[in-house]
């Protein structure tokens, strides 16, 4: 394993596969949080965390427990409840621990449960790391990393297109297509701006 | 029985998940660049909805209201790993098509938003036709997203050629025309909804 | 007050300009001229085929546009979607059927531009829009090129920027369009023309095509494919579509930035994503690539290089 791997592997989840532009995760989200760049950059921010984390957790669930025991079939309801759990944790230790943090952060968290983009990442790194015979050091970091670096792609595409839609609220869009459709074809643009990326090489 | 048919059409028309709910449109966008994949996972999800719909109806006096999202998810789960390993037995290819997107069908908005919103709330019965027109409204729309893209974009449907000569826009298969689609889409289902 | 000194009242400034937007637009469209003459003396009539249907597309578009939603469709002839059809051509090659630059120019007018609100209000340039959207849609038409009418073989096999076998040219001959390649892009000394025409009105400043070019000379001499602190930058320079992009595309005043240091960050970004696209991406361009991505950025540079509200203190502390 060598560096030029982890950068493939950051380089293909953030630019080539964007998870929003390209695989269509996280676009509830997307859609709902990217009016304003201020929200937009915490929802960012939480779901890098949450993302990252829930890598190394259903890592270690999956390496360690549903594999042993054959149990690969269990994966969905893991993985999810794992998730589920873990935002609910993280969301009663800073409402108890910092109340002025919960107030910026915490309604966030709530949404991120049921956010494609986190499951999926999972989802992804089962698919492609933890199914071949990697070393379950190796395995880890690639999850990390992909997990990471997914949510850095997801918050850099929320906050262009956060910034976007600000400069749009002054502009002058057909009314039928105010708000929700332009936002969709916004991305469209942002997309095939994305696909420059394509076929990438390091 | 008037009320009931009224549920379910409220899911395919007025509240269309996709189109004016404007929700579980990861999957939408990813797999509609064929009429049989949209059509497929459109039936796994309407399954998964109905099941899930009606399981959360039944339950509802029972569950507690503090865990009762981590209970909803454990049900709507078990419906989708039923639908992952029945498909990967008797639907192989379909299930390869659609990937990872069928156990990303247990964060699919529309199902946990039905769950909280409908039938935590309201009798089975009703739950099940609302889980039905809902279904049935998200299928609907992925067909007509499915047929837009697989006709643009492959210059065919269900895999056969329709027009001689046609040059397909490649891009309509690819990530920015499925963005560009809905977006279309629901800009123009907005105005049509102004003018009536 | 006698009706013959009528005053016009306005606020301050008093100071006032012949520039409007239109003259503006047709100074642009003047000064794009020569490469679009060059194009057509290079490769053909069938380059000037392929700028009627791209202008004509655009304008007729525009003004059904407009009169479907009720605006004057008058406006369609501002200049602006003449400019667009004139450099989504460009960005053309030269050969291609009919119905590439007609629904190109669709695409363009549509969705790079009205969909917005009209003039002022895209995000993305709208003649790249377009361009990109056919790239994705048609490869094949979009990738086939034509030799110059006098080289022997009339399909050519490549540009020099191509990456499996490309076509090696003089410097000489980069700089006078002597190869196959997109219409309005191949003719350096033609472009370079109208830019200092335009340079000279001061309609665009050297900001944004200063730190764009460079940024693209130094990192391919560094990084390209000769070596470290090797790499033929004056190749780099003189291909593809950078003069066309860096002079007259990323320059435009709606998709970029609106203050200096905004303009250098954009002109730097662009280098470094055509660099990346060119040297390692799988695309043999990346100037088009470069310059939608970092118009997705401009919203977001133009808020963090705001300038200083006159008389206001700087935040400390």
């Amino acid at each position: 394993m060598d560096v030029r791997q982890l950068l493939m592997i950051a380089i293909g989840v953030i630019f080539i596969n964007n998870f929003i532009l390209s695989k269509f995760l996280g676009l509830c989200p997307f859609i709902g949080v990217s009016k304003k760049t201020g929200p937009a950059f915490y929802m960012g921010l939480a779901v890098t965390f949450v993302m990252t984390c829930s890598s190394i957790i259903t890592w270690a669930v999956y390496v360690y427990l549903l594999r042993p025991f054959h149990m690969e079939y269990l994966r969905t309801i893991s993985f999810i409840l794992v998730i589920a759990s873990f935002v609910q944790l993280i969301e009663m230790f800073i409402q108890k621990t910092s109340p002025a943090l919960y107030r910026t952060f915490g309604i966030y968290l709530a949404l991120i449960t049921t956010n494609c983009a986190v499951f999926g990442v999972t989802v992804l790194n089962s698919e492609m790391f933890l199914s071949s015979d990697l070393r379950p050091l190796q395995s880890l970091i690639f999850c990390v990393t992909q997990g990471f670096c997914a949510g850095l792609g997801f918050t850099i595409v929320l906050l262009f297109m956060s910034g976007i839609r600000e400069r749009l609220e002054l502009c002058d869009v057909p009314s039928a297509f105010r708000d929700v459709p332009i936002a969709f074809i916004i991305a469209s643009l942002m997309s095939m701006a994305f696909m420059g990326f394509s076929g990438f090489r390091f | 029985m008037k009320q009931l048919l009224q549920e379910f059409f409220k899911g395919v028309f007025i509240e269309n998940p996709t189109f004016r709910l404007v929700l579980g449109l990861c999957p939408t966008l990813a797999v509609s660049t064929s009429i049989i994949n949209g059509f497929g996972m459109g039936v796994a999800a309407t399954f998964v909805i109905v099941g899930s719909n009606v399981i959360v109806s039944l339950v509802r006096g029972i569950v507690p209201s503090k865990i009762r999202i981590p209970c909803f998810i454990v049900i709507i789960a078990t419906f989708v790993t039923i639908v992952e390993l029945v498909m990967k037995a008797y639907y192989p290819e379909l299930s390869k098509a659609l990937g990872m997107f069928v156990p990303l069908i247990v964060v699919n908005c529309i199902v946990m938003a039905r769950a909280e919103a409908f039938a935590s709330k309201n009798s089975t019965i009703r739950s099940l036709f609302d889980g039905l027109g809902m279904g049935v409204g998200f299928t609907g729309a992925l067909v007509i997203i499915s047929i837009i893209r697989e006709f643009l974009g492959n210059g065919t449907l269900l895999g056969l050629r329709v027009i001689d000569g046609f040059e397909p826009l490649l891009l309509f298969i690819l990530a920015p025309g499925a963005l560009l689609v809905i977006g279309m889409l629901i800009g123009t289902v907005n105005m049509i909804a102004r003018h009536s | 007050m006698s009706e013959n000194n009528l005053f016009t009242v306005t606020p301050a400034p008093h100071i006032t300009s012949k520039l409007t937007t239109k003259s503006i637009m047709y100074l642009v469209i003047l000064s794009l001229l020569p490469a679009g003459i060059a194009g057509i003396y290079i490769f053909g009539l069938v380059s000037l085929k392929t700028i009627i249907f791209s202008i004509a597309s655009c304008v007729v578009c525009e003004a059904l546009f407009l009169k479907f939603t009720n605006k004057d469709p008058g406006i369609s002839l501002d200049g602006s979607a003449i400019l667009t059809g004139l450099l989504l051509a460009y960005n053309l090659p030269p050969q291609v059927p009919f119905w590439i630059p007609l629904i190109g120019g669709v695409v363009s007018i549509l969705i790079g531009k009205q969909i917005f609100g009209g003039l002022g209000h895209n995000i993305f340039n709208p003649a790249l829009v377009g361009r990109v959207f056919l790239q994705i849609s048609w490869p094949v038409y979009m990738t086939s090129w034509k030799n110059p009418r006098w080289w022997p073989d009339a399909i050519s096999t490549a540009t020099p920027l191509a990456k499996e076998n490309p076509v090696h040219v003089s410097y000489v001959d980069l700089f006078l369009g002597n190869h196959a390649g997109c219409i309005g892009e191949v003719c350096i000394v033609a472009l370079l023309l109208g830019a200092l025409f335009l340079l000279l009105m001061k309609i665009i400043s050297l900001d944004i095509p200063a730190s764009f070019i460079l940024t693209v000379a130094i990192l391919t001499w560094i990084f390209g494919k000769d070596g470290f602190l090797k790499g033929d930058f004056i190749f780099h320079i003189l291909s593809g579509g950078l003069i066309l992009g860096a002079f007259f595309m990323a320059t435009d005043y709606v998709t970029s930035p609106l203050t200096r240091p905004g303009k250098i960050i954009f002109g730097i970004g662009c280098g470094l994503l055509t660099v990346l696209i060119r040297l390692k991406g799988s695309y043999p361009e990346g100037v088009s690539y470069s310059i939608l991505f970092m118009n997705a950025t401009v919203p977001l540079i133009d808020r963090y290089t705001r300038t200083r509200v006159f008389g206001s203190k700087k935040k400390t502390g």
